[in-house]
């Protein structure tokens, strides 16, 4: 095959992977819901459809292992969708493990690297298969169908894949054609799989959705061979689909679509000598669209589904799947248009600033920016996703038993910040089991339930995102954790330390109470990780906990990593940039508004109430001579998550203006304090401040490297 | 960037430069470019060889103190200083410098493996070279180079001394 030939396969490759995501995301729902006692008809049909999907692709691209395993479990939940199998707690974990291990083997076939052992797994399949189901063959053979009244549901998930897709995708296709600017003529394709292509793997869709990707419609399925429903057998294919496609497309590519459809199968590719003009046939059921006019127009189409992933497998897709990279780069590119807004703006004389085309440029700006981010946006389920998994491995590790509550998985979340949260959540969570949750005869003394609760939420809050793992375990042992932080030498034994700033070593580098070290958690890096990583995010994390109830993590991110609204403010001859959603308001203080109550410690008076006040000049080691006494100076109020308002003492404040955050981990490492840098209108740099963790946390002065501390 | 000429077989181009009265050499290929010394902006919490933060073209680069670096006295700023910016492990890092020498072709056989130098790293400096020095109104002579690896050198080795 030419190389050509070997990129489309690839192409097509990662489109079956990327369903096979899809797929597994559904019957993992679905497992999970059955394993939460809502087991239905819609709900056991919708795994089975799932699994039979990814079967059906894994045999197209010769993933063998895969194939002979989904198609045993395929079997197993056929039975079990025909009532032969009741769907009771043993069945659905069993099926629960074989969902793990067919995870496993895609992530396998993706890999290319070794399929899992599925031995034993299959083992207790085929023994479920002997003990209750009527087809007990374990050979590669399609099951034995149920009853036809009992599998009303098998026919729809073969004739919704046919029926729904063209509609769902013909619009798009025809517009796309109608730009190209299509010559006369083109090919008519007629393709009828053979009777038996789908229970050897050939799944007709992936032909037609890559006839389609080049520019072909469906222009006509004949149905005249299905037969009545009662007599259908859903493993077979019934349909002769005639599909048109533009003229400019080689035979040769044409042919290598239907590589790898069974031999026997109706393929009659012929050119349309007769076609009158440039109207090739279109097709009639199909509503016309007018011509869409430039490929932003295509891009931003693909925001209209807000959760792609959300939908049912069969669901038709009106979407056009972007590289990730290209949105990235897109990004980037908005990001300098925003600086090059902000230059523009500061070379103006003011009077020309109000005038109109500049704030309407700024506008557009704002909404391409937005447009952007959203399509960028992602539900968060995916990162919730893999949770269930984790915890299954971890319930078996320890034998603890946990229910797992998820709240908010439709909140939505930039790609990279959602690529972020993976591991400090991997770590919250197995924290959560491997310390927090007692064994449940520990629980039952205490006297709770057996099972122990992990809340796993997302929300919104203002730009922030706000993710929180609660359990409902045994709180942190505070006398423990303070006895082990004075062994490691991390605070001083005579250290007086609040409650919250105990629950905070937990998260010190090095710091591990685990007595013994568990392969789960306990190397000591798992929390310190979570605070680092967060916090490189321009996040933060929270600890509450409280002995006997339970210990709550949240972390607080950014929505998105790229584009931050800032004040200027100056510090010595330094300009730094505090987040805007920060501040609530600025203070010119007067003489003896700001009082010092201890060596270490101001307040600053603001109408009758007194509120903690850090000067940045101390934060930041200003050297003495440039520090400036407070009525010469700034003070901002700004709010954090932990202790409330809090003062800010700098120099002067100089503009407002959104800015472009540029990571130091790119070319350096993150820095404590500082959620990054930015590139000025004059080239200069400007340090973003971290807030949260420049004053707030209460960690800060302890474990920030020397020269940064006051 | 442009690709130069491949020199011969194991041949290498450096670009040398000096420290205090110490020629020291970088393999052409590491280097992105060479730029005047600009003050660069101050970073809090950075050991002090981290001398701050820079623009190149909208990227936001460390710029080292190279001589601090090595466990030398620092580069006292003046005119002819300049700022080597160099790839480093996936990274780019701008090195300060007291003056730019030669760009000169160094046979790899010439190459020695390099003795205990009392710099404080012995693996940064990856090997010594004799080379023909070339000098504005006097005779051509020999000189020493230190050619430095610049990985050896990189600051994400450092990030776990900082943590601790």
């Amino acid at each position: 095959m030419s190389a050509a030939g070997d990129d489309g396969l690839d192409e097509i490759q990662g489109i079956f992977f990327e369903e096979c995501a899809e797929g597994l995301a559904v019957a993992e729902q679905g497992l999970s819901a059955m394993a939460g006692g809502q087991v239905s008809a819609d709900v056991i049909a919708g795994v089975f459809r799932a699994v039979h999907s990814i079967k059906g692709g894994s045999g197209a691209f010769g993933h063998m292992a895969l194939l002979a395993f989904s198609h045993r479990f395929e079997n197993v939940l056929d039975e079990v969708r025909g009532g032969a199998i009741p769907p009771d707690a043993a069945v659905t974990g069993i099926m629960l493990g074989a969902f793990d291990i067919l995870s496993d083997h895609v992530a396998a076939a993706q890999s290319g690297g070794t399929p899992p052992a599925d031995a034993a797994m299959l083992e207790q399949l085929d023994k479920l298969l002997a003990n209750k189901g009527a087809a007990a063959e374990p050979a590669p053979a399609p099951a034995e169908p149920a009853p036809a009244d009992e599998f009303g549901f098998a026919p729809v998930a073969v004739d919704l894949d046919i029926l729904d897709d063209p509609f769902g995708f013909e619009p798009v296709a025809i517009s796309l054609d109608d730009l190209a600017g299509e010559p006369a003529g083109g090919w008519t394709v007629r393709f009828g799989p053979s009777r038996d292509a789908m229970a050897n793997g050939g799944e007709p869709i992936l032909v037609i959705r890559e006839l389609e990707r080049m520019g072909g419609q469906i222009l006509d399925a004949d149905l005249s061979a299905l037969p009545p429903l009662r007599d259908l057998d859903p493993e077979e294919s019934y349909c002769v689909w005639t599909i048109g496609l533009p003229a400019t497309i080689d035979e040769a590519d044409i042919r290598e679509c239907f590589d790898f459809v069974a031999p026997d199968s109706l393929i009659d590719i012929r050119r349309q000598e007769t076609a009158p003009g440039a109207a090739p046939p279109k097709p009639e059921p199909v509503p016309e669209i007018a011509p869409l006019p430039a490929p932003a127009l295509r891009v931003v189409e693909t925001s209209e589904p807000a959760a792609p992933e959300a939908r049912p497998a069969d669901a038709p897709q009106q979407t056009i799947r972007v590289d990730l990279s290209k949105l990235d780069q897109l990004l980037n590119l908005i990001g300098e248009l925003v600086i090059q807004g902000s230059i523009l703006s500061d070379r103006l004389a003011p009077a020309d600033q109000e005038r109109v085309e500049l704030p309407q440029l700024a506008r557009l700006t704002r909404q391409i920016q937005d447009n952007v981010m959203s399509l960028r946006a992602q539900p968060i389920r995916q990162a919730f996703s893999r949770v269930p998994r984790m915890l299954r491995d971890l319930m078996a590790a320890t034998g603890k038993q946990v229910v797992l509550e998820t709240i908010g998985e439709t909140t939505e979340v930039d790609k990279g910040v959602l690529e972020k949260i993976g591991d400090p959540l991997t770590h919250m969570i197995r924290n959560a089991v491997d310390h927090g949750i007692e064994s449940p005869e520990e629980r039952l003394a205490a006297g709770k339930s057996a099972e122990g609760t992990i809340r796993l939420s997302a929300e919104q809050k203002g730009a922030r995102i706000i993710v929180r793992v609660a359990d409902d375990g045994r709180g942190i042992d505070r006398a423990r954790v303070r006895a082990k932080a004075i062994e490691k030498g991390i605070v001083s034994p005579d250290a007086v330390l609040s409650d919250e700033e105990i629950d905070n070593l937990i998260c010190a580098p090095g710091f591990s109470t685990a007595e013994t070290i568990s392969n789960i958690s306990g190397r000591g890096v798992g929390m310190d990780v979570v605070r680092s990583n967060v916090e490189a995010l321009g996040g933060r994390v929270e600890i509450h906990s409280v002995p006997g109830e339970g210990t709550s993590f949240t972390m607080a991110l950014p929505l998105t990593l790229a584009i931050l609204d800032g004040m200027i403010v100056r510090l010595a001859d330094q300009r730094f940039v505090l987040p805007l959603s920060n501040v609530v308001e600025t203070v010119q203080p007067v003489a003896g508004q700001v009082k010092r109550v201890s060596p270490g410690s101001e307040v600053i008076e603001l109408r009758g109430a007194y509120l903690p006040m850090r000067r940045a000049s101390e934060l930041f080691a200003i050297a003495e001579h440039q520090r400036r006494a407070p009525e010469e100076s700034v003070v901002i109020i700004v709010e954090s998550g932990v202790s409330g308002l809090v003062g800010l003492m700098i120099d002067t404040i100089e503009n407002r203006r959104e800015v472009v955050i540029k990571s130091l981990e790119d070319n350096l490492y993150p820095i404590r304090g500082l959620g990054g840098a930015t590139i000025l209108g004059d080239g200069s740099i400007a340090l973003i401040l971290d807030i949260d963790a420049l004053i707030v946390s209460p960690g800060f002065n302890k474990f920030a490297p020397k020269g940064m501390a006051a | 960037m442009s690709r130069i000429e491949e020199p011969g077989i194991d041949e290498r181009k450096v670009v040398t430069f000096t420290l205090g009265n110490q020629l020291f050499g970088i393999d052409m290929r590491a280097i992105v470019e060479i730029r005047e010394w600009e003050e660069p902006t101050p970073l809090p919490g950075v050991p002090p060889y981290i001398l701050g933060v820079t623009n190149l073209r909208g990227a936001v680069v460390p710029v080292v103190g190279l001589a601090e670096r090595l466990g030398w006295t620092p580069s006292p700023i003046h005119a002819r200083s300049c700022v080597l910016v160099a790839h480093v492990g996936g990274k780019q890092a701008g090195f300060l410098v007291d003056e730019l020498a030669d760009i000169v072709v160094i046979n790899g056989a010439d190459i020695q493996p390099a003795p205990d130098t009392g710099v404080n790293e012995s693996n940064v400096v990856s090997g010594l070279a004799r080379i023909e020095r070339r000098q504005l109104g006097s005779e051509a002579n020999d000189a020493m180079v230190l050619l430095l690896d610049l990985d050896a050198i990189s600051l994400v080795r450092q990030i776990a001394d900082i943590a601790a």
